[in-house]
């Protein structure tokens, strides 16, 4: 073969002509517009923040799209071509260096991102996301607009929830601690109030605890348990003071419940994605003992003891 | 104008210098990113160094800045010696220099301001675009000007790449960035992810990839002083490459809801990538055959010795990351960081810098100002490439890993802290690197002092 400029540009031309037709232009004509099921237009207030989103290269941390095999944020709902229908340009992302956002809307209530986005280290101690303070307030709540449409309908129903909750909270809290606590206390399901932490005290939970308080709690709570760390001044109900606590009837199964679960309408996020079981109770014991000062920790009814336990107790 | 005064090679000696800066101020910006990554606070709240925009910042740079520049200034040298003709014009090849260097300039500092694409290595806003496709537009002219005015009539293969990126990467270019909707620079839904990936991809492997495959081609037969192994295998090497390269940018987002049909084309067409660098690796490989020492002994050929097998770990990884399986791990995380950088930097970027160094002495007529500086860079970057793809590799994997067994995201953060300090210690070797290599080229060509013989 005699290679020749004509035949470099025109060969060149025509595999591109060819290649464009099959990887780019048939799928392009072919693939469906058709809406998904969650599907919905945005908001002239969700497309500002969209913009911002593309503006400030938030994609280059985060996904927008959910894989068959994922766990974290929005693994409830697998992704669809038609939840795109609507996307320019794409916002899919090719790295994870922080979760898939495609069905944040309605995970946290708005004060949370709030204070997330003026620093992610408030309420998330051990994050690198950048901080977002300099975009300004009204630049911040557009963003936070858009965060909460992600997900379409599922965010949608996630923010009405949001939505339900954060009056009733913020009413018990300006009840006063009393009331606070009752109101917190009665909505935890019965059997887990009255369930103590199964497991014993011990130097080596306690220690674990602390961890896991100073990488997840610390930015709400506080360093003390007083609710008074730096996320505080953003959120509302504000974080509670565990100190509070005392005397107050708290079980080791409300903490676990409350850690486990959140409280949808506060900025109190749930916790079971991120620890599985024997973080929870560690981190419930490491506050009950460290903060309130009481813990019912090892106390009836308790069942058997798990065979890891030190044999200190009377059932064995 | 002083700018554009012609003098012999004086488009390639400008495209060099810029690509030498550009390396300086792209492995800077990386390290910046890099710094954000272990300390986001320890920078201050500097809106146009957040990590959304400096991480763009970096990637063009270092693609078109640094590679493309030194890829580009190679590519005006080899066309005019190998077709025995000088260069059609100096004076329009200044213009491309300066177009082009203008068009990173205008990209980082809209990207610095918020100004964005947003899709991998298109970033850049739309006027840019313009400013890039002028520059590849007489770039292309003037080296089809001057083969149109050739004394040899025989193309050597590394004539066809030259070509065959210009005619694609402008295409690509084009396309990529749908720079028919200067607004968005995008179309709409997943087809919007298919076309971008379509480009970077592109990028990659039809704009950095030929041109330095073109500058091996070049530099290995003349340094190890024998003729190229086959004809065939070129000819095989060079039009597979188009036809299966471009087939293959969906593997990006292969999980994403893309149409199964095209997955397959993207899966197998990554596995029949060993083609197109099977032939070329054994083509060059088997030319060298016992006259490594030759290679060796030349500061540029050693660069692209070093990038040939770096090439052959892009490849052999690529295809392997291209199977869902394999994927199920390695998407999303620093597996892919350390990919990206060893094709960039390590095949193309170690490549491109041999062709400087090999080029250098060709055409101003002395000797590179520092042998020695020029050895030394060879191997601060070559350790500090190795020990990304270590780092990198390692912290991928146990992030895939983690995340397959039900972590989530942020509990992996405290997993990767560590990698991603000792990233940031190898980057220092790079930008070291990078530095040596400005003060080396700008001696070589200003420097009044021609440096020590070379022994
Ligand atoms: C350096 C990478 C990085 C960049 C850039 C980045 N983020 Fe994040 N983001 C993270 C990490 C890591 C987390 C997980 C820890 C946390 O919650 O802060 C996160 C978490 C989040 C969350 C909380 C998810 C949840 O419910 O737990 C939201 C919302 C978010 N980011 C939005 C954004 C937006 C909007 C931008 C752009 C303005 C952005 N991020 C830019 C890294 C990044
Ligand atoms: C983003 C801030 C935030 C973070 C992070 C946070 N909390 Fe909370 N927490 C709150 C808020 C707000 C409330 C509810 C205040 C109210 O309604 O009065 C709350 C309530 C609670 C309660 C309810 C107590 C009760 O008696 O019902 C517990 C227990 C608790 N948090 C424990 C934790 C633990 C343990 C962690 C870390 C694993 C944590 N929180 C992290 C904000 C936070
Ligand atoms: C000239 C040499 C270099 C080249 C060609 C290069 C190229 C690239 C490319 C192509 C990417 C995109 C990766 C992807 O999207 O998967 C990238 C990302 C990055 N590079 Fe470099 N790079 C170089 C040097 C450096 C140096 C010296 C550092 C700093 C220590 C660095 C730090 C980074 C960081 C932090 C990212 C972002 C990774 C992320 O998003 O997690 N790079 N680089
Ligand atoms: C034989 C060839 C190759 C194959 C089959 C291949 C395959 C792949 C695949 C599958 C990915 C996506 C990984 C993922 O996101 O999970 C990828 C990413 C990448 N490849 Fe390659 N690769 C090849 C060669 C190269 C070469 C030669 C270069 C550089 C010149 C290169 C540069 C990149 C870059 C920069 C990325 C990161 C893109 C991003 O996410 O930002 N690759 N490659």
């Amino acid at each position: 073969m005699k290679m020749t400029p004509p035949l470099l540009v025109l060969g060149g031309s025509l595999i591109f002509g060819v290649v464009l037709f099959v990887v780019v232009i048939l799928p392009w004509a072919t693939m469906t517009d058709q809406p998904s099921d969650i599907h919905r237009p945005r908001t002239a207030l969700e497309e500002r923040g969209r913009k911002l989103y593309v503006k400030n290269g938030c994609s280059y941390c985060h996904s927008q799209f959910i894989r068959r095999i994922d766990w974290d944020l929005g693994a409830e709902r697998i992704a669809q071509a038609g939840d795109y229908i609507a996307e320019q340009p794409h916002l899919l992302g090719t790295e994870r260096t922080g979760p898939d956002l495609s069905q944040e809307g309605g995970e946290h209530p708005d004060d949370w991102h709030m204070a997330h986005f003026i620093n992610p280290r408030y309420v998330r101690p051990e994050s690198i996301m950048p901080e977002w303070a300099f975009l300004g307030t009204e630049n911040i709540t557009a963003l936070i607009a858009y965060k909460q449409s992600l997900g379409y309908k599922d965010a949608d129903a996630r923010m009405q929830r949001q939505r339900l909750w954060k009056p009733k909270s913020i009413e018990a809290y300006e009840k006063g601690t009393d009331g606070n606590v009752a109101w917190l206390h009665d909505l935890v399901p019965e059997p887990w109030r009255k369930l103590p932490n199964p497991y014993p005290t011990s130097q080596a939970g306690l220690t674990r605890g602390h961890r896991i308080y100073q990488s997840f709690c610390i930015g709400c709570h506080g360093p003390v348990g007083d609710g008074m760390g730096p996320a505080a001044p953003h959120l509302y109900p504000p974080p509670l003071n565990f100190t509070t606590l005392k005397g107050r009837g708290v079980s080791g199964g409300i903490l676990y419940y409350q850690i486990m679960n959140g409280i949808t309408g506060t900025a109190m996020p749930y916790f079971k994605r991120d620890l599985e079981s024997e973080k929870i109770w560690d981190v419930g014991n490491y506050v009950a003992v460290t903060f309130i000062g009481e813990t019912d920790a090892n106390t009836e009814p308790r069942g058997i003891d798990a065979s890891y336990e030190p044999a200190d107790g009377e059932k064995r | 104008m002083e700018l554009l005064r012609e003098e012999p090679h004086g488009t390639t000696k400008a495209f060099y210098l810029s690509s030498a800066v550009w390396m300086v101020f792209g492995t800077l910006a990386g390290f910046t990113g890099a710094v954000q990554l272990i300390a986001p606070e320890l920078l201050g709240n500097i809106p146009w160094i957040v990590f959304g925009r400096i991480r763009p910042i970096h990637t063009n740079a270092v693609i078109f800045g640094f590679v493309g520049s030194a890829l580009i200034g190679s590519a005006h040298y080899l066309v005019p010696t190998l077709v025995r003709t000088p260069l059609y014009s100096e004076r329009l090849g200044k213009i491309t220099v300066w177009l082009w260097n203008l068009a990173v300039v205008l990209g980082t500092l809209t990207l610095s301001l918020g100004f964005s694409q947003n899709r991998e290595y298109a970033e850049w806003i739309w006027p840019v675009d313009v400013i890039v496709m002028a520059s590849l537009g007489l770039g292309f002219y003037n080296l089809l000007q001057t083969v149109k005015r050739r004394e040899e009539e025989i193309l050597y293969v590394s004539v066809w790449y030259i070509f065959g990126a210009f005619v694609f990467t402008a295409f690509i270019y084009f396309f990529g960035n749908a720079m028919w909707n200067p607004f968005t620079g995008s179309i709409t839904g997943i087809p919007d992810g298919i076309l971008a990936w379509f480009y970077g991809h592109g990028v990659v492997g039809l704009f950095l990839t030929p041109f330095a495959v073109a500058i091996a081609y070049y530099i290995i037969p003349i340094t190890c002083r024998a003729p190229l192994y086959s004809h065939s295998l070129s000819l095989l090497g060079f039009w597979s490459l188009l036809m299966i390269y471009t087939h293959i940018g969906t593997h990006h987002i292969l999980q994403a809801p893309t149409p199964t049909w095209l997955k397959v084309i993207a899966i197998t067409g990554s596995i029949a990538m060993l083609v197109p660098v099977a032939a070329v690796l054994i083509n060059l490989w088997l030319t060298m055959r016992g006259r490594i020492p030759y290679i060796l002994g030349d500061t540029g050929g050693k660069f692209v010795l070093a990038g040939t097998v770096w090439y052959l770990l892009t490849c052999i990884q690529g295809p392997l990351q291209a199977l869902p399986v394999v994927q199920r791990i390695t998407h999303f995380n620093n597996w892919v960081v350390a990919h990206a950088h060893m094709g960039v930097l390590g095949f193309s970027g170690i490549i491109a810098l041999g062709g400087i160094y090999f080029i250098l002495p060709r055409i101003t007529g002395r000797p590179l100002h520092s042998k020695f500086l020029a050895d030394m860079q060879y191997w601060l970057v070559l350790l500090g490439m190795s020990g990304f793809f270590t780092v990198l590799t390692a912290a991928g994997l146990i992030q895939g890993h983690g995340w397959l067994n039900g972590e989530t995201v942020y509990r992996m953060l405290p997993e990767i802290h560590p990698y991603m300090v000792l990233r940031l210690s190898v980057g220092i070797l790079i930008v070291s690197g990078a530095f040596i290599g400005l003060y080396n080229i700008y001696m070589s060509l200003y420097g009044f002092k021609t440096g020590r013989k070379a022994s």
